[in-house]
């Protein structure tokens, strides 16, 4: 190693890793590259499982770089077999966009599989597992390694199928989701996921850090939902600012005196805040959030009739997603659309405790080390840097700022007619899909023709994909096209254009996510340009740094911002938005941890319920008598099912009462620090007494069903007691401390004392 | 509590992060006896003892109090903690001043990480300060009036030199130290090692009365002493629960009944603020005069000033109603600038909270209010009293100089002491609490 290299890695950030010693297994797989290539097909799965055996690992890169150029007609670059090789080390490597992470990933996963192990590979979406698992493929069947894949629509059998696999390629959530429900089966050969082993996760960063805020909830219908439309309707009369007031951030909204007054009267004089059964309160609360709060085609779009949520970091639907708490009736309401059933908190599971389970961890993504720390400090994992094959050669111009949204707007236009006017391929990421749209529709006003890739469109999204680096187009996007696509560059002509020009309309809440915007041009030392138009007015600067507002600065007539600490308000915001994103990632972890254990504890006693006679030998300790009654008239083996199918059943009830109570603590604990507790701490102290209370309080409830349910060969006929399948899911978040240490709390009295 | 303590040592990791916290904290005492290079520790001894009996004693026992001996002893750990709050200080008020620290106090951990890098900066800077100053005084003798032994060996510029960077290298040290015990131990690093120094003097100054006021005395102070660290732990965890309910989430049948969502009103909601503003506060006269008044021919002020508020004689009744006062004063004060009735009950309002029966916005508010000012009042009352309390039962027993349960420290003793007894209870509950099951 070069001094210079030594410097330069002493002044890396810190919680990467140097990747530079795999390289001799690189150099040595370039000297072996000739005498692997007359290997038969069929011998070069054998050879390899043997190389990996031996832990020859360049002789191995040597026949998986032959096998994938057989397979697939690409023939890995050194890059690509020193990604492979970090995967193998379980390194999180960093890989520019275009460089085929999804090769080394495959590779990867082979080396694996060829060992011996089970591997998942993880990625961000369906539309990713399902075409790397295809495309794949030929390299996994070269190999003798089985491959299969989940998406969103899999049915039960194809899920166990695929889990069975060698290496199985699904999004994070459907291995989240098939996780939870299979803790909730009531039969031990229904499980679907086979026991953890290696992962390889896909855009590492995404499903790690943006997707690990929220918690995977798993929810049960629990009857049709009751949101009231005369609620709606009273609600919709309401008037922002006069009625009800919305928080900077847009994440809460409330009724102001006026408000308050006016939905009393209108729901004839009730007293809303009377204390007690708090039922119409709550559903004027939700009804409102949904009117206020939640907007057409920002947050949800209506197809077929129903509501269907996007996912806000992927520009997605999710399918199976719901609001909590009421929310989804109250949407529903608000749109007018046929209610659909509303759900309950059956189990839930954060992104770190579900890659905690695989002893082995790897993943791969194009912007890792501006989270080094994060995964180091969550996931204990490292970042190798994974250099490019050919250097980037893309232009990232400086940003351009524009005082008011309209301008920005304008100059977005002006610069697409520019640009297509060369001919020259135009890629636009915008932040919504009511952005993506309104946008469409003035480029066309102007008379250009461009394709528009969101939520609403996705079945077409490989198609619109495959043509937006052709000459003359123009692709339209969401946050969709700013992962994990991979977009080519129509020809010679298009590159002496200048490649592919990816415009932003606005700057993400992450520096990570407006990388991966740009990322999309670039590939393999291809020409291109990127550049983001912001403005002063965009959600991201109001809501994290609202005293742009108050600025002073002279923008030129074309509405033009040159004005240095205007332009740096702009990066200051995106940083306090990502400072505020791993806070909640923090507490949704340190939340979590101890539900963790709880279920864990709770998981080892339904696990003894289920795979043995637990149930029976505590019910004949509980009501001798009626066992023995039972054991008469249908046997002991239909007996001791139907203790289990009991038992499992107010074991699952207790947990999902005992979820309810904590997010009912979790969303009023930050009041404690008013009486300088510690949240965190009474958080814990709560939740620990009450888990105390749940097994005991499990037993006798199954003891008091099985004393009076009725019980036939099949077991107990529990369908009065409306055992529920889980259907839907959703995510919630809950702020923390809103109101600052202690000392910030003295400060800011100090401040408007002086100041007032 | 002694369960607890048991159960927390059966627990492996726990039992690593207490263990680790006691040999720092070990480590933290053996600095505070090193001495610097260049000291002469055996006059320096001659000299303590010389100045602890003579009419100064309580200004030099306040000085040990904090420093747990340290300071007058010229260790290596002299300069204590104290570099680091201060620098700590400084940068939270100069966050309100300067907008650029505002702002990066707002990005988040990233932000706040560079912040804390700032306050590093100045402990250091703050450390060579203090260091340099407090030499140049053992210097030229005046830290200990009227002892004429030379303190330092030498007082060539190079031995100077040498003191002062031990001091400030000692400083950065013990910041090093807290930041440890916050990371790897139990409890918050500062606190603990506040905590240490003001407990460590205990044993000298308990002998000390022992020796020098015989047993009956003794047993007096010692009784006073538990009775009133039981009487504050006491006050310390009473509290009001003023229910709040939460209604933005309609959950189809409800198990429980909300209780364990409350704002939680401390009877001492002020901590020992107070007490330390005024008992700085009551030093500022004694300096005034000291600094500005004709001490040869006082008139009426001056004299008034030395007869009743000079820290040779706080137990005159002058003395100790000011204190009072004071106390009272700060505490609604206090309580007034970090409990901002309309700032909670707007939150609440706007995450769908409210008081069962009181409507939300103003009329919350003005119900907080109510609530707060029944409670500061006797509140205000205990911090007062507890303050006087010793300075009233031992001017009679006669042992007020020397009393090493003063108000401020059983405040802190008990306020650290809990707050590190709850996060042993909290870690036990993150990981043991398979015990409190089977």
């Amino acid at each position: 190693m070069s001094i210079r290299e030594r410097i330069r890695r002493f002044l890396q950030r810190p919680g990467t890793v140097d990747l530079g010693p795999l390289r001799v297994h690189v150099v040595r797989a370039n000297e072996l590259e000739p005498s692997v290539r007359d290997l038969a097909d069929a011998d070069l799965g054998a050879r390899a499982r043997e190389a990996r055996s031996r832990g020859d690992l360049g002789e191995f890169c040597a026949l998986m770089r032959e096998g994938a150029r057989r397979a697939l007609g690409l023939r890995p670059y050194d890059v690509q077999l020193l990604g492979m090789l970090g995967l193998m080390d379980g390194r999180v490597v960093e890989m520019a966009t275009g460089e085929g992470k999804t090769l080394a990933g495959a590779m990867a996963a082979a080396g694996y599989a060829l060992n011996g192990r089970r591997v998942h590979v993880m990625s961000v979406n369906d539309y990713l597992a399902r075409r790397d698992a295809e495309w794949m493929g030929p390299l996994f069947e070269l190999l003798d390694v089985s491959v299969g894949w989940v998406g969103q629509g899999s049915s039960p059998e194809e899920r166990r199928q695929a889990y069975s696999r060698d290496v199985t390629y699904a999004p994070v959530s459907e291995i989240g989701f098939d996780v939870l429900r299979d803790r909730l089966r009531t039969e031990a050969d229904r499980r679907v996921v086979p026991e953890p082993d290696v992962v390889v996760i896909d855009e590492a960063d995404s499903v790690l850090v943006d997707e690990a805020r929220v918690p995977l909830v798993l929810a049960g219908a629990a009857g049709v939902g009751a949101a009231d439309p005369a609620l709606a309707e009273i609600v919709r009369s309401l008037r922002a600012r006069r009625d009800y007031e919305i928080d900077d951030e847009g994440r809460a909204v409330h009724l102001t005196s006026e408000g308050i007054a006016a939905v009393e009267r209108a729901l004839g004089g009730v007293d809303l805040y009377a204390g007690g059964d708090n039922g119409v309160i709550s559903a004027v609360n939700v009804a409102l959030h949904a009117h206020a709060l939640l907007k057409r085609d920002v947050d949800y779009i209506v197809r077929d009739g129903k509501v269907q949520l996007v996912n806000e970091s992927r520009g997605r639907v999710a399918r199976l997603q719901r609001w909590p708490d009421g929310l989804m009736a109250a949407v529903e309401a608000k749109e007018a659309l046929v209610q659909t059933e509303s759900g309950e908190i059956l189990d839930s599971i954060t992104v770190q405790a579900l890659i905690s389970k695989y002893p082995t961890k790897s993943g791969m993504t194009g912007t890792a080390v501006a989270v080094a720390e994060q995964l180091r400090e969550f996931y204990g994992l490292e970042v190798g840097v994974v250099p490019p094959n050919k250097p980037c050669v893309r232009a990232d111009e400086p940003d351009r700022l524009y005082a008011t949204r309209g301008d920005k707007e304008n100059a977005v236009v002006a610069e697409i007619v520019k640009a297509h006017a060369t001919g020259r391929p135009v890629l636009v990421g915008t932040l919504d899909v009511a952005e993506s749209e309104r946008l469409a529709m003035r480029l066309r006003a102007s008379g250009l023709s461009c394709v528009v890739l969101n939520a609403k469109n996705d079945a077409e999204e490989a198609k619109v994909v495959a043509e937006a680096g052709a000459h003359g187009a123009i692709t339209v996007s969401t946050q969709m096209a700013g992962r994990g696509t991979d977009i080519k560059l129509g020809g010679e002509e298009v590159a002496r254009l200048g490649g592919l020009y990816v415009i932003g309309t606005g700057r993400f809440a992450s520096s990570r996510l407006d990388d991966q915007l740009r990322g999309r041009s670039g590939r393999q030392g291809d020409p291109g340009t990127s550049v983001f138009f912001t403005s002063l007015e965009d959600a991201l600067v109001t809501s994290y740094a609202p005293d742009a507002a108050r600025m002073s600065f002279t923008p030129d007539e074309d509405g033009l911002v040159t004005d240095k600490r205007a332009r740096w308000t702009v990066d200051h915001a995106q940083r306090v938005a990502e400072g505020a994103n791993l806070e909640i990632h923090r507490n949704t972890w340190r939340y979590n941890k101890l539900i963790e254990l709880q279920r864990g504890v709770l998981l080892e006693h339904r696990d003894a319920v289920l795979h043995g006679d637990a149930a029976l030998r505590e019910m004949t300790v509980r009501c001798p008598a009626r066992v023995e009654e039972l054991t008469a008239s249908v046997g002991e083996e239909a007996v001791a099912r139907a203790a289990r199918q009991v038992a499992l059943f107010h074991l699952d009830r207790c947990w999902a009462e005992h979820l309810a109570f904590l997010a009912d603590l979790r969303e009023g604990i930050h009041l404690r620090v008013l009486g300088r507790q510690n949240p965190l701490d009474e958080f814990h102290k709560a939740a620990v007494a009450a888990f105390a209370e749940l097994l005991p309080e499990a037993t006798a409830r199954t003891a008091e069903t099985f004393e009076t349910v009725e019980v036939t060969a099949e077991g107990a006929a529990l369908a009065d007691a409306g055992l529920r399948r889980p259907t839907a899911t959703w995510t919630y978040l809950v702020q923390d401390n809103p109101f600052g240490t202690e000392a910030d709390r003295l400060l800011r009295g100090l401040k408007n004392r002086v100041l007032s | 509590m002694l369960t607890a303590f048991t159960r927390a040592f059966r627990t492996p990791d726990l039992r690593k992060k207490l263990l680790f916290t006691l040999g720092i904290i070990a480590l933290f005492r053996l600095g505070s006896f090193l001495p610097t290079p260049g000291v002469h520790v055996s006059n320096i001894q001659q000299c303590l003892g010389q100045v602890q009996a003579g009419p100064n004693a309580s200004v030099y026992s306040l000085i040990n109090l904090f420093s747990g001996g340290a300071l007058l002893q010229l260790a290596v750990f002299a300069l204590g903690i104290m570099p680091y709050i201060t620098a700590s200080i400084i940068l939270q008020l100069l966050t309100v001043v300067i907008p650029r620290l505002e702002a990066l106090r707002k990005e988040g951990q990233q932000g706040t990480a560079k912040i804390t890098q700032y306050t590093r900066y100045l402990t250091i800077g703050l450390a060579v300060l203090q260091s340099t100053a407090f030499i140049a005084l053992a210097r030229s003798g005046q830290m200990f009036p009227g002892c004429n032994l030379d303190i330092m060996v030498n007082d060539s510029i190079f031995t100077l030199v040498v003191m002062v960077i031990t001091m400030t290298a000692g400083t950065s040290v013990i910041m090093w130290l807290g930041e440890l015990v916050t990371d790897r131990g139990i409890g918050n690093g500062m606190s603990i090692l506040i905590f240490t120094q003001v407990v460590a003097v205990f044993p000298a100054e308990l002998g000390r009365i022992l020796q020098t006021k015989g047993g009956w005395t003794f047993a007096v102070v010692m009784i006073v002493g538990v009775l009133m660290i039981a009487a504050v732990v006491f006050v310390e965890q009473a509290q009001r629960r003023v229910p709040v309910q939460y209604a933005k989430r309609m959950v189809g049948r409800r198990m429980y009944g909300g209780t364990s969502t409350y704002i939680p009103l401390k009877v001492n909601q002020a901590g020992i603020i107070p007490v330390i503003f005024a008992s700085s506060l009551l030093y500022l006269p004694q300096l005034a005069i000291t600094m500005f008044g004709d001490q040869k021919n006082p008139n009426a002020v001056v004299s008034f000033i030395s007869r009743y508020y000079s820290s040779a004689n706080t137990g005159n009744w002058v003395y100790m109603l000011t204190f009072f006062l004071l106390i009272v004063f700060f505490t609604y004060f206090y309580v007034s600038i970090t409990f901002n009735p309309p700032e909670v009950a707007d939150n609440m309002k706007k995450y769908g909270g409210f008081i069962p029966g009181i409507r939300p916005g103003r009329p919350t508010a003005e119900y907080l209010s109510f609530v707060l000012s029944r409670l500061t009042a006797p509140g205000s009352l205990y911090l007062g009293l507890i303050s006087l309390v010793p300075l009233v039962a031992l001017t009679l027993v006669g042992a007020s100089q020397n009393f090493p349960f003063g108000g401020t420290s059983i405040l802190i003793i008990v306020g650290v002491g809990l707050d590190t007894v709850k996060q042993i209870e909290s870690q036990l509950q993150q990981r043991n609490y398979e015990g409190f099951l089977r």
